[in-house]
């Protein structure tokens, strides 16, 4: 159901123009990409050496040679969704996720719960 | 990649019984001897811990702290196994390898966290080193309903998703959008679970139906039942009465995250 998935998409991207990536934006990824996207998550800090060891056991129709990686690691690091941690061979890194933002709507709920709670509580006391 | 795996159990909506599935399924691999942990990433609407027999007064550190900078993840790991009450169910996971990492259920800390938002770096770095810290084989995401930004990260971190539904059109309808991000997001095992489902139904035939229709393994399917009904949450249904139907078709699933 590409539909759904394209309004779900562009929602959370109309609701959250800032740094960062989301899930969404890991999936329309390249698939070799992908993989090293799960990888750093999974690793928090991924050092470069075990990305281009990751990416030399790609799907060969799939994988990206050295330059094309580094060109790709390069340009998610410009756009933010990356954060690079040193440099060359000994860089390490790791995704930049977008935060979720605050929405007054849902925590004002809440705090009216709270106040109304801590109320009833003094009010037995 | 470390060697704990992270699965993440999901419905497309409330109610269909995602909390007492993965509570049970966490406490079933645990006394495999495994080691698990139990994460409640539905931080506004939080309820595992009922299960694991926690209330406000018993539940230390919870997420919420970690994510205010307030406890190291390892201050937030309940041991399920060294606190026990009464209950017949989980008096079994004595001495067992289980940690639950709580959300507040603090009216306060729900509503500072959906005022301030998430940073989902911490978040991913906290579920990440309860495995590391905890040396855990399995970590279970018990998600928020629906496809919030903390279900579509979890997805994009697990092992395997496994999808629970009721047989109902709109868990049916819900849950292929679902499958479809997860497909995106390359999850390397997918599988469905089908709960309340209802006991006249012939439960083979449902089975290869959603098969079919999904193109997924369905690892079980659990009958809709008053006994569990009645549990009301209340104890480890599947460890305090191992032969129900209900418990001996959850252990079906248990193959399924053995081999992950
Ligand atoms: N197979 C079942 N038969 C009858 N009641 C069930 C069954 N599974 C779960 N329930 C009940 O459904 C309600 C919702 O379950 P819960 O695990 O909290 O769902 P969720 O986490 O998906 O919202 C609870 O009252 C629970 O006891
Ligand atoms: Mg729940």
């Amino acid at each position: 159901m590409p539909g759904i998935f394209d309004r779900l998409n562009k929602e959370i991207k109309d609701s959250q123009r800032q740094e960062g990536i989301s899930p969404l934006d890991i999936a329309q990824l390249p698939p070799a990409m992908r993989k090293i996207m799960r990888l750093m998550l999974r690793e928090v800090q991924a050092p470069y050496a075990l990305i281009c060891e990751t990416m030399e056991k790609v799907a060969e129709q799939e994988r990206l040679s050295r330059s094309a990686l580094d060109d790709a690691l390069a340009a998610l690091t410009e756009q933010g969704w990356l954060i690079q941690i040193g440099a060359g061979e000994k860089a390490l890194y790791k995704v930049n996720l977008r935060r979720k933002e605050g929405s007054a709507l849902m925590s004002g709920i809440w705090s009216s719960l709270d106040t109304k709670l801590k109320k009833d509580s003094s009010d037995k006391s | 990649m470390s060697q704990g795996k992270i699965v993440s159990i999901h419905s497309f909506r409330g109610g269909t019984g995602k909390s007492n599935t993965t509570a049970n399924l966490a406490a079933l691999t645990a006394l495999e001897g495994k080691r698990v942990g139990v994460v409640d990433t539905d931080i506004q609407s939080p309820g595992i811990h009922v299960l694991f027999g926690l209330d406000d007064e018993k539940m230390g550190k919870t997420l919420n702290d970690f994510l205010h900078g307030k406890a190291t993840i390892r201050e937030v790991g309940f041991s399920i196994g060294e606190n026990l009450t009464a209950e017949e169910g989980r008096a079994k996971l004595a001495g067992k390898k289980l940690w639950l990492f709580p959300s507040s259920i603090k009216s306060r800390e729900i509503s500072q966290i959906l005022k301030e938002g998430i940073d989902f770096n911490l978040l991913n770095e906290g579920l990440q080193s309860a495995i590391k810290e905890f040396d855990l084989d399995y970590l279970f995401i018990d998600t928020h309903p629906g496809l919030n930004e903390e279900t579509l990260l979890s997805i994009a971190i697990s092992d395997a998703l496994l999808l629970i539904l009721r047989p109902d059109n709109q868990d049916l309808q819900g849950t292929s959008v679902t499958v479809d991000v997860a497909r995106s997001l390359d999850v390397p095992n997918l599988f469905l679970l089908i709960n309340k489902a209802l006991p006249k139904y012939d439960f083979a035939a449902l089975k290869e139906n959603i098969q079919n229709q999904f193109q997924l393994p369905v690892a079980s399917v659990l009958p809709l039942s008053f006994d569990i009904a009645e549990n009301a949450s209340g104890d480890l249904f599947a460890l305090r009465h191992p032969q129900h139907e209900w418990s001996q078709a959850l252990r079906g699933v248990l193959p399924y995250i053995l081999n992950i």
